[in-house]
């Protein structure tokens, strides 16, 4: 019998700690226990086979820390030891088969005994705030799954790992590379948390979007704390569960951490996570053959609770879900270049910044999902779809919508995204479904499903329901369940024909209360070449959610569609004690917010704003400025830099200090913002000073200094290229070719890594770079920049200013 | 993890975060005083405080510290550390804890969001994540000494932390006490190549504990070799 045809069906069992274990048996700490594979595989197989013997049916090889990382230091390869462990494991298993057939057991070839591959963190934080890329992640596991694969495993169990997106990276290398049930554990926290910050709900509905077999919890926790979590995955979970707790929670002894409860009292209260809905169980640390023995004792004829199919349509960032129910959701849809020149010019610029900002501000109005379309003709699509996704991803916690037609940058959307997707969109041409419901499948993607085909959008409520049904028909032979659908009934403007809204508007009632299918709608569509469509748009927004709408998707920065919305949930008993209603409330008297919260300086002149750092007024003044016909170039030249000098001043006599100086910075851009709408307006782009090159240096992941001055060096005028951190030699190298540069900046924060600013500069020498090298970073001299070759070192953020400035006037950027 | 937060929020050295933001021992105006206390704020929010130490009997010779555990039935685990610095800095000692302290991921995520917004903000919470885990660290000395003191009914004091990086404590020491604690399974904490940890606001270190009278240290000259103005402390 395979696995995976009884899994969730009869109760299993896992083994034990093997640690523990092994310590006892006389590993070292700070050596490798997979080693003992290799070196005394005697030793592991005869744990094995204590548990074999204890009732386990699922067994661990020992290969839980194996990875091309850790082998690094090792005289074995990963193969080598992920070979000898899963041998390991199916001898014990073969072994533990002829005993009990001596001991005239029947029918012991259907016991049920299988070899699992283990598999455990890399213990490397993923891009863009760690270490090491998602691709990086992927290959590591990719080496172990194929070893473990070779070797005959007959399931990969992912553990104890507490980074979704590494999870994710673990899942795809187990199911792109072999055809094994891939089971996952985690760690949660007495709250239901990852050390990432994932919820339970999260983690769940990302795997089961990738299609694991079973999902569960180990480690960290004893089995009377994974019984009050236990709740919240059986709510949401439509897999079997698992359950491998340690022997309690660890009490520090003598500062020695060890686990004490005792196999009698693990096994009860085993026990009870069964009667619960656990339907796999064994133990993690602290765990002995002696506690599963017990368990399995106590245990084996408890009934399982049945695993049933939630049916709820969800999807979810890297640290919490979002369902699809009564209460209806907004989707953000502001990061789209459509009919917005400053985003298109944006993408063209490469500018995620803007990006970012368009994703935050939403977050902050209320949005629970973003949509992120960055199409443009003339840009690389795919490429920018990856970067806008992880980037967007790190820094802000609401679940993404991919938005594209292009099938290479929805692929790469949701293989880098950190949770479980939604995608916009499929409809009912054969080619469409046929290209997007493959990824969608493999990704768990929710689908925004549009009712049109290749005769176009019907024009009838019935013509689009029958859009509907096909693709709901189509989906489900591609083994994708309606719960991942969402169907946009489709907008259009009423301005072209009166009946517009009302066929719509039945459609989406239809599809909601009758086909009982979730809804999405691009509601501003209705008043497409109408005057003040902000009227038309609130109160056809009304209707739809009144008609059956899930989701609407606009712009949460609209205070009468958010008033609107707000006003229904509150009508519709959604919003308990008319919260959420009052708070909205609250926030539009306040007005919009505004990053400096400094009022009734409307008065200041440009100079007095930057030196006060206040963004806003900053901004007004230059446009008051630009009004009074005053040139652009004449207001940088005698408002923006002077005041900016008078802040550098300050900041270098230490009369004004950082915060100021940065305020100041922000201040400032805001009025270059100001001035370059007016200069593309003209069609002209404002002067550059030259570019620029920033990095923090190889092996460095301190990264403050570097973007305070990249901040400050932008004020002034110069093109700044950041490289980021962490930074390879060759890619500076390779960067400064490129574009020709004349000036690069470095900077190193520990005396280790400064070594590798030193590399960095003899590279460019080597390779004749006729450039310059400015240095900072805080363990960095005069003395020491001239050690290391540099042309300058810079003590401070306006040190830099100078340096380029002075490059700037002789003439040699 | 709400009652660890209030205290470490409680016992911030405000005075260390104007520090690391230049200002030496200038009061920042109100302007910057309000910023600082919203980023605070906002960084109690997002912060997720854990950590994990072990005790060792400590014995100091020639530049060389050994650590032994101090329960051989329940670890056999030792661990020596060449560092002349550690060893002065132990040499009173009997006992060290070995300890690993992050606030989590939450602290990197919400300075990278600042970046992304107001670079003001991002180096005050830069500073403040810097004051957050050394107050975090200063509040798990405390706990240590109340559990030493419970268990062997003598009273403890610590020496000034000090941590790999310092003075000549070689920074190849991470792996070592990475190894030991696990600090990658129990708190989520990770070792780049270079040794470097993420989450970034994280602080690993070796702790004298005496039962001699310490004063407690606030000149950080007496754990590493430099200090810096800058806000990358």
């Amino acid at each position: 019998m395979k696995l995976i045809e009884i899994l969730g069906k009869e109760l299993l069992f896992f083994d034990g700690g093997m640690g523990t274990l092994l310590q006892e048996r006389g590993l070292k700490v700070g050596e490798i226990p997979e080693t003992w594979n290799i070196l005394h595989p005697e030793v592991i197989k005869q744990i094995h086979k204590e548990y074999l013997l204890a009732g386990s049916n699922l067994i661990l090889a020992n290969t839980f820390g194996v990875n091309a990382y850790k082998c690094r230091k090792l005289a074995y390869s990963v193969d080598e030891l992920i070979a000898a462990g899963v041998r390991i494991t199916k001898e014990a298993i073969e072994e533990v088969r002829a005993e009990f057939c001596d001991l005239g057991r029947q029918d012991v070839e259907n016991i049920p005994m299988y070899a699992g591959l283990d598999i455990g963190s890399i213990g490397k934080l993923l891009k863009p705030l760690g270490e090491i890329t998602f691709d990086e992640a992927y290959r590591t596991f990719q080496e172990i799954v194929i070893a473990g694969d070779r070797a005959g495993a007959d399931f990969i169990l992912i553990e104890t790992v507490s980074d979704l997106y590494e999870i994710k990276a673990a899942v795809l290398a187990a199911k792109e590379n072999s055809t094994l049930p891939v089971i996952v554990t985690m760690i949660f926290d007495e709250q239901g948390k990852l050390l990432t910050g994932g919820d339970v709900a999260s983690a769940v509905a990302m795997l089961e979007g990738l299609g694991v077999s079973a999902i569960g919890l180990n480690c960290g926790l004893g089995p009377k704390q994974m019984e009050k979590l236990l709740p919240q995955l059986t709510q949401c979970c439509s897999l079997p569960i698992v359950i491998n707790p340690n022997a309690g929670l660890p009490v520090v002894v003598n500062g020695q951490t060890i686990y004490n409860v005792e196999p009698d009292e693990f096994a009860k209260s085993v026990k009870t996570l069964v009667e619960l809905g656990a339907s796999v169980v064994g133990g993690c640390c602290g765990t002995t053959p002696a506690h599963i023995k017990r368990m399995v004792e106590v245990c084996k004829d408890s009934p399982i609770v049945p695993v049933t199919d939630k049916l709820l349509t969800v999807v979810s960032s890297y640290n919490h879900a979002v369902y699809f129910a009564q209460k209806p959701l907004i989707i953000g849809e502001r990061i789209n270049p459509t009919g917005k020149s400053k985003f298109k010019q944006a993408l063209r610029d490469h500018n995620m910044e803007y990006i970012y900002k368009e994703g935050l501000v939403q977050e902050e109005n209320g949005a629970h999902i973003l949509d992120v379309n960055v199409g443009l003709p003339e840009i690389d699509e795919p490429q920018l779809m990856e970067e806008a996704i992880t980037g967007i991803q790190a820094i802000i916690d609401l679940p993404l919508q991919i938005d594209t037609s292009n099938c290479e940058a929805m692929e790469r959307g949701l293989r880098y995204y950190n949770g479980k997707p939604m995608l916009n969109s499929v409809n009912g041409k054969q080619e469409s479904m046929q290209s997007v419901f493959p990824i969608a499948k493999k990704y768990g993607a929710v689908v925004v499903c549009l009712c049109l085909d290749e005769n176009g959008i019907p024009e009838t409520v019935e013509g689009r329901i029958q859009v509907a049904k096909n693709i709901v028909d189509t989906a489900a032979k591609y083994g994708i369940p309606k719960k991942n659908l969402v169907m946009d009934a489709l907008v259009l403007t009423i301005s072209t024909s009166k009946d517009n809204a009302k066929v719509t508007l039945e459609t989406l009632r239809r599809l909601r209360y009758e086909m009982g299918l979730h809804t999405v709608l691009g509601v501003s569509n209705i008043s497409f070449g109408l005057p003040e469509r902000t009227r038309i748009n609130t109160t056809f927004f009304t209707m739809a959610l009144n008609n059956g709408l899930s989701a609407g998707i606009i712009n949460p920065a609209s205070v009468p569609m958010m008033q609107a919305y707000y006003s229904f949930n509150a009508l519709i008993g959604e919003d308990d004690q008319c919260k959420a209603y009052i708070a909205n409330c609250m926030q539009s008297v306040d007005g919009p917010k505004e990053e400096t919260t400094v009022k009734n300086n409307s008065e200041l002149s440009l100079e007095e704003a930057i030196v006060k750092g206040l963004t806003q007024s900053a901004q007004q003044a230059t446009v008051k400025l630009l009004e009074q016909g005053i040139d652009s170039l004449t207001i940088i030249h005698e408002n923006l830099i002077p005041a900016l000098d008078v802040v550098g001043k300050g900041f270098e006599e230490k009369k004004m200090f950082l915060p100021q100086l940065l305020m100041s910075a922000d201040a400032a851009k805001a009025s270059f913002e100001a001035i370059k709408k007016v200069l593309s307006g003209q069609g002209k782009r404002s002067d550059s000073k030259g570019k620029i090159v920033i990095a923090t240096v190889k092996g460095d992941i301190h990264d403050i200094g570097k973007n305070i001055v990249k901040t400050l060096l932008e004020n002034y005028g110069f093109d700044m290229i950041d490289l980021g951190k962490d930074v390879a030699p060759e890619q500076i190298l390779q960067t400064v070719q490129e574009h020709h540069i004349k000036l690069v900046g470095l900077s190193a924060l520990m005396t280790t890594t400064v070594v590798n600013m030193e590399e960095t500069i003899q590279l460019l020498r080597d390779n004749h770079i006729d450039c310059k090298i400015m240095v900072g970073g805080a363990v960095l001299t005069q003395e020491y920049a001239d050690q290391i070759g540099a042309d300058f070192y810079s003590k401070d953020a306006m040190g830099s200013v100078r340096y380029a400035n002075e490059l700037y006037e002789k003439g040699e950027l | 993890m709400e009652v660890i937060k209030q205290q470490i929020r409680k016992n911030i050295n405000m005075r260390e975060i104007y520090r690391y933001l230049g200002y030496g021992t200038v009061v920042p105006d109100d302007t910057i005083t309000t910023m600082i206390e919203e980023v605070l704020t906002k960084l109690m929010q997002v912060i997720t405080p854990k950590s994990i130490y072990k005790l060792y009997h400590c014995k100091t010779l020639n530049g060389q510290v050994i650590l032994t555990s101090i329960d051989k039935s329940l670890d056999s685990s030792s661990m020596v550390v060449e560092s002349k610095n550690l060893s002065d800095n132990l040499c009173s000692c009997q006992t060290v804890a070995v300890l690993a302290a992050t606030l989590g991921i939450g602290a990197d995520k919400l300075i990278q969001k600042y970046e992304c917004i107001n670079m003001a903000k991002a180096s005050i919470a830069q500073a403040c994540g810097a004051a957050c885990i050394e107050s975090y660290c200063d509040r798990m000395q405390e706990v240590i000494c109340d559990a030493l003191l419970a268990a062997t009914k003598e009273t403890y004091y610590v020496r000034p932390r000090f941590s790999p990086g310092y003075g000549d404590l070689a920074l190849e020491n991470q792996i070592t006490l990475f190894d030991a604690l696990e600090c990658t399974k129990r708190i989520g904490l990770t070792l780049t190549d270079s040794l470097l940890m993420y989450p970034t606001k994280s602080v690993t270190a070796f702790i004298g504990l005496t039962n001699s009278y310490q004063k407690r240290v606030i000149d950080k000259c007496e754990r590493c070799g430099y200090c810096s103005d800058g806000v990358d402390t």
